[in-house]
């Protein structure tokens, strides 16, 4: 026995010992830290010799939206609809970390992009998947592990496969369009005008993302407003900001648009399909329009970090949520679209189907609709929307 | 003799050493980050500057920029906020200490008990009582005092919303100090104003209210500092118009991912509230009693 370690133990320690052992073991600590970092992040890549599903640690890492498993909003059915097939196939519970918006689950995985992300697998949108990618921490995924994949709608997993790779698996989509009360607005024509309409000041919210300035950018005519210049951001931007004492509330999460809307703070709104079909159950008369200008389709996957040490137990998960069961669990609950193409529509109010064309796919293609899309300017994007709510 | 100091001084710097440890790993280093941060001594993301430079300084302070402006707005309401909480708190603090004679620690109980709820859950009453079809103004249609087609709309999503909110949550805390300040008063001095034939009201003005000042003043900084970088509230029942100084900052953290920006935001903030806070140690020597 070192003779350090024994004087530890013969003796009480002083103040300056106390320093001395607790520097010890903070170093060794660092030391050891630094070494589990640096195995996780060397996980093997897809297609190499990797641990068996039984010899995996399990405990899976699932960072997601809330209502997407962890049972915010269904307690009981998101598990038995999402992921109890997963937990049957792998006895493994899975853990959720929750984000609210896509940018901060961006942040906190850039932020920890260097020393290791601590999840296995993340649910963002499909305009952010190349951001992911970039940052070098995301890795394929083995479609042959995923046998319901076969039955997902190919169109949507194309903007999951980057550089010919399937690094995401495109699960759910939904719309991207303006909602008013049929009772309370009359609009002029079907238009993203709405949003900017004057004759209803102070009754209108817009979403808390820069996709507010894509937006402007269909309704003023950019050609393409995903990748605007600095001339024709700069015009969406000063427009906003002149239309802006309209708006009462930005919203951040889809639900407080509907609370706000059954309320009646609000009759005209930027919104997803859930707070149409929230609403229309409340029984208020809604309209989810469909503008001149084309709704947007947007689209979320499920993507595998490359430091996940449950390669197998991943694949399972992804597997589960692309069932049709837990289509049928999505369309019905949230009223969003499944990638699944299986699926039975008949517990789905015709209304709703017919609305948000859960039953005709060919409105994922243009110019039915307009695609959420990577923006590659997206920090010049953001700085000018941040300018907008400030201003 | 010289050893019995210097265990007395080993004790003391003992006691002191794990507070210090504390807020030097949780105070003074997050805030040396965010410094270096905003100069691009460090960086985490990949648009993140790779150079030190003190161009978001220079844009932020000299480049007529929107959250300056932001930033007023929000010492605006801040300083509104507080003055306004310290005067409607100083009768409760007043009430309890010199008026109430049994169970005034449990009337001082009734007074914080709604803090023992949800913040969340308070703030979203506020929301019903304050909507277009809430309590306000349904009572309003009812007495027929406004037709329910024009409500009174600047009750919510407004910065009156943000501050009547604030308000709501700070007057419990600010009563606090200043009902301890009145409460440990020597009661004494009051009866020698009345024997020396001060009236009620001068014995207030002339020994009251100075013996009080430190609390008032402890009050002050107590909810003008938080409110200042106060981000949450505005976001709840704010809307477009309640957006403040804070919101930008936890904006350009969350959303925007310019941590640059944000920490220069953030550590402006923290300069001014220290600077304010300094001045304020130095000029508020409050007189106990006007001799």
């Amino acid at each position: 026995m070192p003779d350090e370690v024994r004087r530890l133990l013969q003796r009480r320690m002083d103040r300056r010992d106390l320093l001395k052992y607790t520097g010890m073991g903070v170093g060794i600590t660092a030391v050891l830290a630094a070494c589990k970092q640096a195995s996780s992040a060397g996980a093997l890549p897809s297609g190499s010799a990797r641990p068996s599903l039984s010899a995996e640690p399990g405990d899976l890492s699932v960072y997601d939206w809330a209502g997407y498993g962890d049972g915010s909003y269904y307690p009981n059915l998101e598990k038995a609809n999402l992921w109890q097939a997963y937990q049957d196939q792998t006895n493994d519970t899975p853990q959720f970390t929750l984000f609210p918006d896509d940018d901060t689950g961006y942040a906190k995985v850039a932020a920890a992009a260097s020393g290791g992300v601590p999840f296995d697998i993340v649910h963002p949108c499909a305009y952010r998947f190349k951001d992911y990618v970039d940052l070098g921490v995301m890795q394929p995924w083995d479609t042959s592990q995923i046998p319901n994949y076969s039955n997902l709608n190919p169109q949507l997993e194309q903007f999951g496969n980057i550089d010919g790779q399937q690094y995401f698996i495109v699960e759910d989509w939904g719309f991207i369009a303006p909602l008013y009360r049929a009772d309370k607005v009359d609009p002029q024509e079907d238009s993203w005008s709405l949003l900017f309409d004057e004759r209803y000041a102070g009754k209108i919210s817009w979403i808390n993302t820069l996709e507010m300035l894509v937006i402007a950018g269909f309704l003023n005519g950019v050609s393409n407003p995903w990748e605007m210049t600095d001339d024709e951001l700069n015009t969406q931007k000063e427009f906003l900001i002149s239309k802006k004492p309209l708006v009462r509330v930005f919203w951040d999460q889809s639900y407080e648009l509907f609370q706000d809307f059954k309320r009646e703070d609000v009759y005209i709104g930027y919104a997803w399909p859930d707070a149409y079909a929230y609403s229309k159950g409340a029984g208020l008369d809604v309209v989810y329009m469909n503008p001149k200008e084309g709704r947007i389709t947007w689209s979320c996957g499920m993507g595998l970090f490359n430091s996940s040490e449950n390669y197998y137990h991943a694949h399972d998960y992804v597997d589960s949520w692309s069932s049709s069961k837990a289509a049928e669990f999505l369309v019905g609950s949230y009223f969003y679209g499944h990638a699944n193409t299986h699926i039975d529509l008949s517990g789905v109010s015709p209304d709703i189907v017919k609305a948000l064309s859960l039953d005709d796919l060919s409105i994922l293609e243009p110019p039915n609709s307009n695609p959420e899309s990577y923006i590659p300017r997206r920090q010049v994007y953001a700085d000018a929307w941040s300018e907008v709510k400030a201003a | 003799m010289a050893s019995e100091e210097t265990g007395s001084r080993r004790a003391t710097a003992g006691l002191l050493s794990g507070p210090l440890v504390w807020l030097l790993v949780f105070f003074i280093v997050p805030v040396a980050f965010i410094a270096l941060y905003s100069v691009g001594g460090i960086h985490i993301f990949p648009t993140d500057p790779r150079e030190i430079s003190f161009e978001a300084w220079h844009r932020f302070l000299l480049g007529h920029s929107v959250y300056m402006s932001l930033f007023w707005k929000s010492i605006r309401v801040s300083l509104t906020v507080s003055i306004v909480v310290v005067l409607l708190s100083y009768p409760i603090g007043y009430f309890l200490a010199l008026c109430v004679k049994k169970r005034k620690y449990v009337l001082l109980l009734v007074i914080i008990a709604p803090f023992l709820t949800s913040y969340l859950l308070r703030v979203l009453a506020w929301k019903v009582i304050l909507g277009d079809k809430g309590v306000i103004n349904t009572a309003l249609f009812e007495l027929h005092l406004r037709s329910p087609d024009h409500p009174v709309s600047w009750l919510i999503y407004s910065q009156f919303a943000v501050m009547l909110v604030l308000a709501y949550v700070w007057i419990p805390f600010v009563a606090l100090p200043i009902f301890v300040g009145l409460d440990g008063m020597d009661m004494s001095l009051l009866e020698a104003a009345g024997d020396l034939g001060a009236s009620r009201f001068r014995t207030f003005l002339r020994v009251t209210l100075p013996l009080s000042a430190p609390g008032v003043a402890a009050a002050f900084i107590f909810v003008f500092v938080p409110t200042i970088g106060e981000f949450v509230t505005p976001q709840l029942v704010g809307g477009t118009r309640g957006f403040l100084f804070g919101n930008a900052v936890q904006d350009q953290f969350t959303r925007a991912l310019d941590w640059q920006s944000g920490s220069v935001l953030a550590f402006f903030l923290l300069l001014v509230v220290g600077i304010l806070m300094a001045l304020f140690g130095r000029f508020s020597r409050v007189r106990t009693v006007r001799t």
